[in-house]
């Protein structure tokens, strides 16, 4: 079987316009397609589409559309690629993409990199580009030799007839005028070459030779280095402020007042670090003045009760909710998403442009970002995207970019903005603190309801205020954006994603949600509300095992459809980690999760010594789909399990009178090599597309452990970070 | 105002800079190589790891003043001559490790220390020599298999070549 696609049925719009002697056609994505020219475009390069191009020297470049923080889209979407030219992955370049309307994602329809949704929305997107550039190569050598296009085939980046081979370079000029066809014919799974079975990594190379290029890395010349001094107080602004001493500094040529942030710019970036120390600001500290993380937290615990919030799920009827009610309340902190590459940019300003070099995980909203905030017009900002040394939602926002445009706006220098740790770990957007009450009701040993109440601030209400510029004809007032942000606050998904939607079965379901109306700076950060609501959720499963006298497995699966993956993966991970059967001295914890479309479910083995927990072993598996690079998955799977791991024994952000208590990875720590047990990654055979891998792996890991934690000690632990007494 | 005179990766390197600047910062800025990363300025993280005559450093700590007349080499410096990677690099390509990669360089240049003197770690050796540096993506196992993998590679590298084999 052949899967043929039909691009006029997408939306695919073809164009025969030459524009710079390239071959163009657009896809034409969220209805705001505009034609060439695409970014990076060659004018002596065959360009088929915004994605590929095979320069006049034969290269093939693909336009990373995506951002690469790890989660592996340089290979994977080159993989992509690679299938439908029948060439090997590492033949093909690859560049970052600036932005373009093609670029822009079906479902969130802005240019951005997150929701563990790369692979799986650009699975056809890419091989569809992929097979229309094949399928003019083959057509135009066909037409140069004269022979039937069924004779011509494709290998190793080159074009194979019975006489021999012909290279794409020497085709183009033919290709050219090679009409676009109407569908093109994707290569069948059974056929796939690379899909399923690319494992090498394209960007490790340049990553271990230190020559790859992060934002941080840069150069531009005679850039000067900004740092900022912001209010220690999260909303703050500088008031007044002292530079004369600074100014004497050596190396120092600017201290100014930036949007409330005291900006020191300099020769290189020691010197505005020592400079910056010698600045005395007198400081507003903003509306959190008196807010604390622990004020918070008593807010939603009498929020929990003096709010009934809106109904997000009910299915049953309340009437079947019969027996003894049981409720627990359960807690998480503020968490920091920590990349090891602190926010950093370069802006150059001029009287007709901007331009911004960086790493970033968004580039539509912050184009509008940075043209709200210096009064250019969006058409005139550029900017160019760069490896990003970590991501996890952190680089979603566009707060870094805006600073260094608006210090090189005001300062008059191209800059070049370098965060430190401090300013990092203390201006985050960070992911939100929560509070739920489970409930349940058990008759006799049955459990015959399910109910969750969540007390949360609202990531949607923050954000669709700040993007809306984007998503909206400018047109739209801002009373407007105002009004959607409430609207989307109401019902933040992100409040209760986990919670809802599960395949548990029980006569009764509901969840409420209350929103918190103050509350820190907050964000998307990787798993968003999975990352606390696995943990609500499977811990309390855990308990209604317990309570009911079953094994946490056995309950599960008598409380699942037969047929779902839950199962299938809970299964699996029990046969892999010998559920029941510890080693001696350790003890099992189980989870399984559903999320961003994959299904993972994970063993936790530990043992406890005094207060100290001792992770051992993590028995994963995931089912996500056809995996397309399927060691990428695996890394994926490890990564997740750590940065869980940090979660759920470490992390924890503080706040006192609006001012974050953390500053470094002293007081606000990230595991370590010495403390990473074996983590065993299995990945459920699928013939089905790919969905997500970048979030997955985290949220089954707290659940797994505080259960674990359960079994070793009879302590139930219903916070994070875990922490015996 | 700081003189520096000091060998890096090889190559003599003469400059002024302001007393007390890092080390790092003196590479990354003056010198422009920027594979040696900045990641917490208080020697916590390893992401700035370098070797000072073979020992490793945190160079965001480290007063650049204090390398005059010694040897510094960084991530850049490891591969041979003609490109052919350090085993530690070869074993970190086979491994898969890095992921977003920013921590690598300080991971490899801890990594290749280790080695330098101990030619056979044992996890316990791996934890200890590398619980300095912070991988956010959690590439840790992969690590820890990599360093085993180029202890194996290193002793194939450094092996004399035989009699019989160069026969063959």
């Amino acid at each position: 079987m052949s899967l043929t696609s039909n691009l006029s049925r997408r939306n695919f719009i073809k164009s025969t316009a030459l524009l710079g002697g390239g071959l163009a056609i657009g896809f034409n994505l969220s209805g705001c397609s505009k034609t060439p020219p695409y970014p990076n475009m060659n004018p002596t390069s065959l360009q088929t589409n915004a994605f590929l191009q095979v320069t006049a020297e034969g290269e093939v470049i693909l336009q990373l559309h995506k951002s690469e923080m790890g989660q592996g889209v340089y290979t994977g979407l080159t993989t992509l690629a690679a299938e439908e030219l029948k060439m090997s992955p590492a033949l093909i370049t690859v560049q970052h993409a600036e932005f373009h309307p093609d670029f822009r994602d079906p479902e969130f329809y802005v240019m951005i990199t997150g929701g563990s949704s790369s692979i799986r929305l650009s699975y056809d997107t890419v091989r569809e580009a992929a097979a229309t550039l094949a399928a003019i190569l083959k057509s135009a050598a066909a037409q140069q030799l004269n022979v039937a296009e069924s004779s011509i085939s494709l290998r190793d980046g080159k074009l194979v007839h019975a006489g021999g081979e012909i290279a794409f370079a020497d085709v183009i000029a033919t290709a050219r005028s090679v009409p676009v066809p109407e569908l093109v014919t994707l290569t069948s799974p059974q056929d796939f070459q690379y899909i399923g079975h690319f494992n090498g990594r394209l960007d490790a190379l340049a990553k271990v030779t230190g020559s790859s290029q992060f934002g941080i890395d840069v150069q531009y010349p005679k850039a000067m280095t900004a740092v900022l001094i912001r209010s220690p107080h999260l909303g703050g602004k500088a008031k007044s402020f002292d530079a004369i001493a600074a100014l004497a500094k050596s190396g120092v040529r600017s201290v100014l007042d930036v949007d409330g942030a005291i900006a020191v710019v300099a020769d290189t970036y020691w010197q505005a670090r020592q400079a910056a120390s010698a600045v005395t600001v007198e400081w507003d500290k903003g509306p959190l003045a008196n807010v604390s993380s622990e004020s918070l937290r008593t807010e939603r615990y009498d929020l929990l009760d003096s709010e009934s919030g809106k109904n997000v799920e009910e299915v049953g009827e309340v009437g079947a909710a019969t027996g003894d009610t049981i409720e627990e309340i359960y807690d998480v902190p503020y968490l920091a998403h920590a990349t090891m590459e602190p926010m950093n940019a370069v802006a150059v300003v001029g009287p007709e442009s901007i331009e911004v070099w960086t790493g970033n995980q968004s580039p539509d909203i912050a184009l509008s970002a940075i043209a709200d905030a210096t009064g250019y017009k969006r058409e005139q900002v550029r900017i160019h995207n760069q490896m990003l040394g970590g991501g996890f939602g952190r680089r979603i926002l566009s707060d870094y970019l805006v600073e260094a445009a608006r210090v090189a706006q005001l300062s008059g220098y191209p800059i070049k903005l370098v965060w430190s740790r401090e300013d990092d770990m203390q201006n985050d957007f960070y992911r939100p603190n929560s509070t739920v009450r489970m409930s349940a009701t058990i008759d006799g040993n049955n459990v015959t309801s399910l109910q969750s109440k969540v007390v949360a601030p609202s990531i949607m209400g923050q954000f669709v205020g700040a993007v809306s510029n984007t998503l909206m004809p400018e047109w739209v007032p801002n009373g407007l954006h105002n009004t959607l942000a409430g609207l989307a606050a109401s019902s933040d998904p992100a409040a209760t994603e986990g919670l809802i939607s599960s395949e548990y079965q029980f006569p009764y379901k509901r969840t409420d949600y209350v929103m918190q109306e103050t509350t820190i700076p907050i964000g998307y950060w990787r798993s968003v509300g999975h990352s606390q609501n696995a943990f609500f959720l499977e811990s309390f499963v855990d308990e209604l095992a317990r309570r009911t006298e079953q094994d946490p497995l056995q309950f599960r699966l008598s409380h699942l459809p037969a047929d779902s993956k839950q199962r299938r993966v809970l299964e699996e991970v029990a046969k892999r980690a010998s559920w029941g059967s510890p080693e001696p001295g350790q003890f099992q914890g189980i989870a399984v999760h559903e999320s961003f479309k994959s299904m993972v479910a994970q063993v936790v083995s530990i043992s406890v010594e005094g207060t100290k927990i001792k992770v051992h072993k993590v028995v994963c598996v995931v089912e996500c789909g056809l995996a397309v690079n399927p060691d990428i998955v695996v890394a994926q799977m490890e990564g997740g399990v750590i940065f869980a791991l940090t979660a759920a024994l470490k992390g924890e952000i503080t706040v006192v009178d609006g001012a974050v208590q953390q500053s470094n990875f002293h007081n606000y720590e990230m595991l370590r090599l010495n403390e990473t047990p074996e983590i065993e990654v299995h990945i459920i055979e699928s013939a089905e597309p790919p969905t997500g891998v970048g979030e997955p792996g985290v949220p089954p890991l707290a659940p797994a452990l505080a259960n674990a934690v359960f079994a070793a000690t009879g302590q139930r632990l219903r916070q994070l970070p875990l922490r015996l007494a | 105002m700081a003189e520096l005179s000091f060998t890096l990766n090889g190559q003599a390197q003469s400059l002024t800079v302001d007393s007390g600047t890092p080390l790092l910062w003196v590479l990354r800025e003056h010198l422009a190589m920027t594979g040696t990363k900045f990641g917490c300025g208080m020697g916590l993280c390893g992401a700035c790891t370098v070797h000072l005559d073979g020992n490793p450093i945190r160079s965001c700590s480290y007063p650049a003043e204090f390398v005059s007349g010694r040897h510094i080499t960084t991530i850049e410096g490891l591969a041979a001559k003609d490109d052919t990677l350090h085993p530690v690099q070869q074993a970190w390509l086979e491994m898969n490790v890095p992921q977003c990669g920013y921590c690598q360089s300080g991971q490899i240049m801890s990594a290749v220390a280790l080695l330098a003197t101990n030619q056979s770690p044992n996890d316990a050796d791996i934890d200890a020599a590398m619980s300095g540096n912070i991988c956010r993506c959690g590439t840790y196992p992969r690590i820890r298999k990599a360093i085993h993998r180029a202890a194996e590679l290193s002793v194939q590298y450094y092996q004399p070549v035989t009699n019989a084999e160069a026969e063959s």
